[in-house]
């Protein structure tokens, strides 16, 4: 009794007879009853007639029973939504049954029948299973949730489920860490910016414990984990490196590609002269080489993955070299991987040998391969210099062999290496130019015209060569033709007296009878050199030649890059990013690899000039996005910014924080109308004002009543600079920034104008700073709700908190930027006013003051003087008062009013003025005094933007 | 995370299906089909893609394995399980055929119901598996204890030796569970992979060995075994113990149920072997055979009068006289254009054909007694004949089998359970070494 009975052939009364079966009184009956439906679902015959009778079959004690109805469940459920209901009583039951295998069961189950009425009654089970005693029901609920998460996202939020699944990180079950770890990486990725997987030292303490305890597949679920965390320091990377070691020798491969993508990532941050990274660099070999005796499925996906890493750390592998010597029964597409790697570890110190193995897989079988050895011959001549000549040599003998694609392929090689080594190796033309004939590719054809026509004055019959092919000129390729073309025209600069003729002829077959205008051109061209200056023309076309480079085919670091954080996946078989390949917000992050500590690189900004004493443009900088330059920027996830306890704008601060909106957008208009701006920190307004009276998205939209009630006789508020262009649409793809400053009742905001300047829809918008002088951090994620289409602006204000990490920047207000959309990640960097960081509270006690300004020595004293301002002393006073700079005292001194006047910076440093202004003289002195001398100069840019404003 | 798994026979019948994501559609299978049989021969096959579908697969016991994806998995990790997946299926069903899944389809999909939730992989253990369990496995052929008419693990004939029976090793695990009384085996298998590259100078160019110990259990308890390798044995290259016949490997890595505590003092593995077949350790070996290469050849090659290409070998096997090798098969690359053979060989069992499609010899020789040498002279007609056709023949590669024997050295010393079961339990160890990549250049 067998169960291959079940995929017998349909007869007609099947499913009449399935039905009788089903309802069968014998347990026996049924189960094979089931059986048979379920063999016929396997095969693709439509079984959902028995629906109602299956399901019938589901209260049973019989576990093997109960299990096989289930499989039935989950593939017709979806096609039978009403009749899943039916199912739904016993589900619950099940999930309360005191066997926990049932209430797993029954919880994996209901997960997976995606329809959205049983998923409310999931809920309760679900929240119950999450909390079981048995870890292997816990286990599954966790994975349940991120099922129920694809299905109804909102209902998992609002359910709650997302705290319960982050407190399972902490569970006492490797395996349910596992899971839960797994369910949240994924829901994460589909919210970039929900910071679900909030990755911290403790945190990433547990998992790691938890690594060494769970089964080899949640290894592999915690190591991917692992490599999205971005350790503080190099003593982190470096403690997290050791205790991930041993995962290397694992012998399951998956693990150990696992443990090196975590490694290879932050290895990037360990200093290069620590003794632990050479250490590191030799543990990494043996795993690697150890890959490559797996099958050749194995070995092909690994030798990918090699590629890359040699390819970024070629030090790793250099002593490796024979074992990617290819074997006699290896599979051909292993055997090309395999070349690729052993040419790009080849070196004086190995060239040898592998000259000695290319020479032998030339005369291998296979022609692809045996071209590929060929090719890679002439790459290491080009590679190792030392080497060319015996590189050359064997070319030779293999164009001996006259096998016509191995003297092909040497031709094509032996042309590069002409141009690599000029004058040395002219010797051999001879040999190449007997193979003439033998030549039919098209490839090999025109690099051999090229040798000809380059080295005609050697050639004595090379007129005659080149007439020989100009006979079937028109069957020729365009490759062919064009450098026929050209090699005659050399040939002719070189031998004038008997190419006359030679070269007509080609001219007139390449400009009259050619249809092709790539010909046409390159034939007027070299007619008109030649016809008027025969000098010029041997200058233009017997030019010297740029050298070529060593390498080819090397990938594209920013994309070799991202391609290492994605070590062990099928990015990195495919060589091309995820989000190439990948459907929808998936995957789409981009990752980079951190930047290493301790190296001046992080700091080397690129230089934006603001020199002393004058209102100078603060022109945006727009930071290329490649390169190791911006270290730190480099380092962003992009993950939000923890949320910080900055007071959301609108919503506490009420009625008065609206005032404070709507009076800046009223003064931001004035301003912005005002032709004699571009004065301090803004520069001239690129977007035009228009765009400055447009409320900001978060708690604009009452603003826009008080502007409306015209509150003529308030205070003036903090003066914002109009909005600039921070990021230009060319230097973004097509996404323009432009934006400014403000302080609103305590609050900072960066206000943003996003334009899309490009042909697609924008979405998945995300920002973060670089570490800054006084620690500005967004306190909350960018706000773009709606995905920003085509020439659409977006208006966004981003509450910044000054609680983020402190880095001194040059100059001191600087602050780099990092964007993000679903097209790639931007930098740029901008400057803001430091009135932003002048507190509230900055006024002090009037004895505080004046035994502060005693105590400061004199050199930290600064004097600037302030033109053209016509205020008079109380105006000046209540305007500087807006933008919190409070004058504690007022002395009057022959038609002299000197002003005390005290600032707070948000980071605690007070800084004190005394304003000197005389009656009748537009001219202002100030006096700055501070501990902290360096701020000096900004605060007096702002007194000369809030006055003159 | 694995969207959906599917096994095909290599007719491309739908054996199982399973969908864990409902976010494929099952015309991904003949979407698959046509994709693997329409590869050529050069293209890598495991990993393809169709759309946003990418398929990851493996071919195991001529059946299709395969497991598709719409995100960016590990491949690694796809691989592992599918061939974990085969092996499980040939541990619960005693073996792997078209066949045996097909009775055991219900089976294979309670298996995968554990294995793997919502793509995310749970467990392959057996022991962890067991416990969830229900459907007891069919067996396409009931086991019997007499039935020792096929022939042994890799072709040793069973008379010769104490080698088990080879029909032991491959029935289901589970089907014990009634019928207690039947056979507490372990087998423990330690297989090496040679593969060398000897230079046209006889000099030893490149050789390495990949080696590992396989168990494969029919215990239905879990009781610790101890598996005492050689004493001398020493890993790495710093780390060298006691003077000449030391065993040595470069790289070691061990399944992480085995405990090794006793390893470095006294090479002693420790493991609770799970029912079923696992890998407890893998060994690396390179450049540094600790015997002489198993096979010598001294090649001539002469041009006769006119266009005969006459190619004289003679191949000693250098193993110990006791050990012999089984299924020799040299194949010798000739030149194009090659159109008759006539050779001389010096024994009746031996056999020389001219492959045209591959332009070369193959030279069989079944069994290959160690310290014996063979010879054979081929002449090859081939038009045209110049002294470049000379270049193409060659490099000689072969393939071979060496029963009850390792290039490493390596050996179990002994095999002991714990809680020992007096009578109840059978312990076999074999050894044998293979090789497919056994290159000598001319």
């Amino acid at each position: 009794m067998t169960d291959s009975k079940y995929f017998t052939t349909t007869k007609k009364g099947e499913i009449f007879e399935l039905k009788a079966e089903l309802n069968s009184d014998k347990k026996e009956k049924k189960k094979e009853a089931v059986k048979k439906v379920i063999a016929s679902m396997t095969v693709g015959k439509d079984v959902s007639a028995l629906f109602p009778d299956v399901v019938n079959c589901m209260q049973t004690d019989n576990l093997e029973l109960k299990k096989l109805v289930y499989l039935y469940l989950m593939n017709y459920a979806k096609s039978q939504p009403d009749m899943a209901i039916m199912a739904v009583n016993t589900f619950v039951k099940d999930c309360e049954d005191p066997n926990p295998l049932i209430r797993a069961l029954a919880v994996r189950t209901m997960g997976c029948i995606r329809v959205d009425k049983i998923t409310e009654y999931l809920c309760e089970p679900l929240r119950k299973c999450l909390k079981d005693e048995d870890p292997y029901v816990r286990k599954t609920a966790a994975v349940c949730v991120a099922k129920l998460h694809d299905i109804n996202a909102q209902l998992v939020e609002d359910q709650g489920f997302l705290d319960t699944l982050k407190d399972l990180i902490s569970d006492s079950n490797p395996m349910v860490v596992a899971n839960a770890v797994a369910a949240l990486s994924e829901i994460a990725e589909s919210h970039p910016n929900s910071n679900l997987l909030d990755l911290n030292p403790q945190t990433i303490n547990k998992l790691l414990t938890a690594l060494n305890e769970c089964t080899e597949w949640g290894q592999i679920f915690i190591l991917d984990c692992l490599a999205n965390y971005t350790p503080r320091d190099d003593r982190e990377s470096q403690s997290i490196c050791e205790r991930v070691t041993p995962r290397l020798s694992h012998a399951n491969s998956a693990v150990v590609l696992s443990a090196v993508k975590v490694l290879m990532k932050f290895m990037e941050m360990l200093p290069k002269d620590l003794d632990y990274y050479g250490t590191l660099l030799k543990k990494l070999a043996p795993p690697l080489v150890t890959l490559l005796s797996a099958e050749p499925e194995l070995q092909y996906v690994a030798l990918r993955n090699i590629n890359l890493i040699v390819q970024k750390r070629p030090e790793i592998l250099k002593h490796e070299m024979k074992v990617f010597f290819v074997k006699y029964n290896d599979p051909i597409y292993v055997k090309l991987e395999k070349l690729d790697i052993m040419i790009r570890l080849a070196s004086q110190a190995n060239i040898a040998q592998v000259l000695a193995e290319l020479k032998e897989y030339a005369t291998e079988v296979d022609v692809d391969f045996v071209r590929k050895a060929v090719r890679a011959i002439g790459r290491c001549a080009i590679k190792v210099e030392q080497s060319a000549e015996r590189c050359v040599s064997t070319l030779l003998d293999l164009i001996q062999t006259k096998v016509n694609y191995v003297v092909q392929e040497a031709i094509v090689v032996i042309k590069d290496i002409f141009r690599k080594y000029p004058n040395k190796y002219e010797s051999v033309i001879a040999t190449l130019c007997e193979n003439l004939d033998s030549l039919d590719e098209p490839e090999a054809r025109a690099a051999m015209i090229w040798i000809v026509g380059e080295y005609a004055e050697r050639i004595d019959n090379a007129d005659e060569l080149l007439e020989s092919f100009l006979e079937g000129f028109h069957d020729e390729s365009t490759q062919v033709q064009l450098q026929l073309l050209t090699a005659i025209v050399k040939l002719f600069l070189k031998k004038p007296t008997e190419t006359q003729e030679l070269v007509q002829q080609v001219l007139s077959l390449a400009t009259q009878d050619s249809d092709n205008p790539d010909l046409r051109d390159r034939g007027y061209i070299y007619w008109r050199l030649l016809s008027t200056d025969p000098v010029a023309a041997k200058e233009v076309v017997l030019a010297e030649k740029p050298l070529i480079s060593e390498e080819t085919d090397l990938i594209e670091p920013t994309l070799l890059e991202e391609l290492i954080c994605h070590i062990g996946t099928l990015a990195s078989v495919y060589h091309k990013p995820p989000s190439a390949f990948v459907e929808g917000s998936r995957g789409v992050q981009h990752k980079r690899l951190p930047a290493r500590a301790g190296s001046g690189e992080s700091t080397d900004s690129p230089d934006v000039s603001q020199s002393v004493g004058g209102a100078t443009e603060a022109a945006p900088t727009v930071i290329p996005s490649q390169g190791d330059l911006l270290g730190d920027l480099l380092n962003l996830d992009l993950a939000p910014p923890a949320a910080g306890p900055t007071v959301p704008p609108s919503m506490q601060l009420g009625a008065m924080d609206l005032l404070g909106g709507g009076l800046d957008s009223l003064l931001g208009g004035d301003i912005g109308g005002s032709p004699a701006m571009g004065a301090g920190l803004g520069s001239t307004p690129a977007v035009m004002p228009t765009s400055l009276g447009a409320p900001p998205v978060v708690g604009g939209g009452l603003g826009d009543l008080f502007d409306l009630g015209g509150s003529v006789g308030m205070p003036a508020g903090a003066y914002v600079p109009p909005k600039s262009v921070w990021l230009p649409a060319m230097k973004a793809k097509g996404l323009e920034i432009s934006g400014t400053f403000a302080r609103r009742s305590g609050v900072i905001q960066m206000e943003l104008s996003l334009t899309n300047k490009a042909m697609s829809v924008m979405t998945d918008f995300a920002i973060q700073f670089n570490r800054n002088s006084f620690g500005l951090a967004p306190a909350g994620p960018l706000q773009v709700l709606t995905p920003l289409s085509p020439n659409q602006t977006i208006e966004v204000s981003l509450p910044l908190s000054t609680s983020g990490p402190v880095m001194k920047m040059e100059p001191l207000n600087n602050l780099q930027v990092a964007v993000k959309n679903n097209i790639d990640v931007f930098y740029f960097s901008c400057q803001y006013p430091i009135s932003l960081l002048f507190v509230e509270d900055g006024k002090m006690e009037r004895q505080v003051f004046l035994a502060t300004w005693k105590d400061i020595p004199n050199d930290n004293e600064a004097q600037f003087v302030i033109k053209d301002c016509h205020l008079n002393s109380d105006a000046a006073s209540s305007k500087l008062q807006g933008s919190n700079i409070f004058t504690i005292a007022k002395r009057t001194v022959d038609n002299q009013d000197m002003l005390y006047q005290s600032i707070k910076l948000t980071n605690g440093i007070w800084v004190l003025t005394e304003l000197r202004v005389q009656g009748g003289n537009p001219s202002y002195t100030l006096s700055v005094k501070c501990r902290a001398s360096e701020v000096s100069q900004f605060v007096y840019q702002c007194y000369e933007l809030v006055l003159k404003n | 995370m694995i969207s959906q798994v599917f096994i095909l026979s290599s007719k491309g019948d739908y054996l199982i299906y399973k969908d864990f994501r409902g976010e494929a559609g099952k015309d991904s299978i003949s979407v698959f089909y046509e994709m693997v049989t329409a590869l050529s021969g050069d293209q890598p096959p495991v990993v393809m893609t169709h759309k946003d579908l990418h398929f990851i697969h493996v071919k195991q016991g001529g059946l299709y394995w395969v497991a598709s994806t719409k995100v960016n998995p590990s491949p690694f990790t796809i691989i592992e399980f599918l061939n974990r997946l085969a092996a499980l299926t040939k541990d619960y069903c005693g073996s792997l055929s078209e066949k045996s899944v097909r009775m055991n389809f219900a089976l294979i999909y309670e298996l995968l119901d554990e294995m793997v939730d919502y793509g995310y992989i749970q467990t392959t253990s057996t022991d962890i598996l067991k416990n969830f369990i229900q459907t007891e496995a069919v067996s396409s052929k009931p086991f019997s204890l007499f039935d020792l008419s096929n022939v042994g693990l890799f072709g040793a004939e069973t008379q010769q030796s104490k080698v088990a029976p080879s029909a032991a090793a491959t029935r289901p695990i589970m089907s014990g569970r009634g019928e207690q009384g039947g056979k507490n085996e372990i087998f423990v298998d330690v297989i090496e992979r040679l593969s060398v590259v000897i230079g046209s100078n006889g000099m030893l160019m490149k050789a390495d060995i990949e080696g590992e110990i396989r168990v494969k259990c029919y215990l239905p308890s879990c009781s610790e075994m101890r598996i005492g390798l050689n004493e001398e044995f020493s890993i790495g290259k710093s780390q060298l113990r006691g003077y000449g016949a030391a065993v040595h490997v470069d790289e070691c890595s061990f399944h992480q149920a085995v405990k090794l505590d006793e390893f470095d003092s006294f090479r002693i593995l420790k493991v609770c072997p799970s029912q079923g077949e696992q890998t407890v350790m893998q060994y690396q070996l390179c450049d540094n055979l600790p015997c002489a290469p198993p096979f010598r050849l001294f090649p001539t090659l002469e041009r006769d009068y006119g266009n005969r290409l006459l190619i004289y070998l003679k191949l000693r096997c250098d193993l110990p006289p006791k050990s012999s090798a089984l299924n020799v098969s040299i194949t010798v690359p000739v030149p194009k254009g090659s159109l008759s053979l006539s050779q001389e060989l010096s024994s009746p069992d031996q056999s020389a054909e001219l492959q045209p499609k591959n332009k070369a010899i193959l030279w069989e020789i079944p069994r290959f007694p160690g310290g014996a040498q063979l010879s054979a002279l081929f002449k090859v007609e081939v038009p045209g004949l110049s002294s470049a056709s000379l270049l193409e023949v060659g490099p000689v590669s072969m393939s071979f089998e060496l029963p009850k024997y390792t290039c490493t050295g390596l050996q179990i010393r002994f095999l002991r359970l714990t809680p020992t079961q007096p009578g109840l339990s059978q312990r076999w160890v074999r050894y044998v070494t293979h090789s497919d990549s056994y290159t000598i250049r001319i």
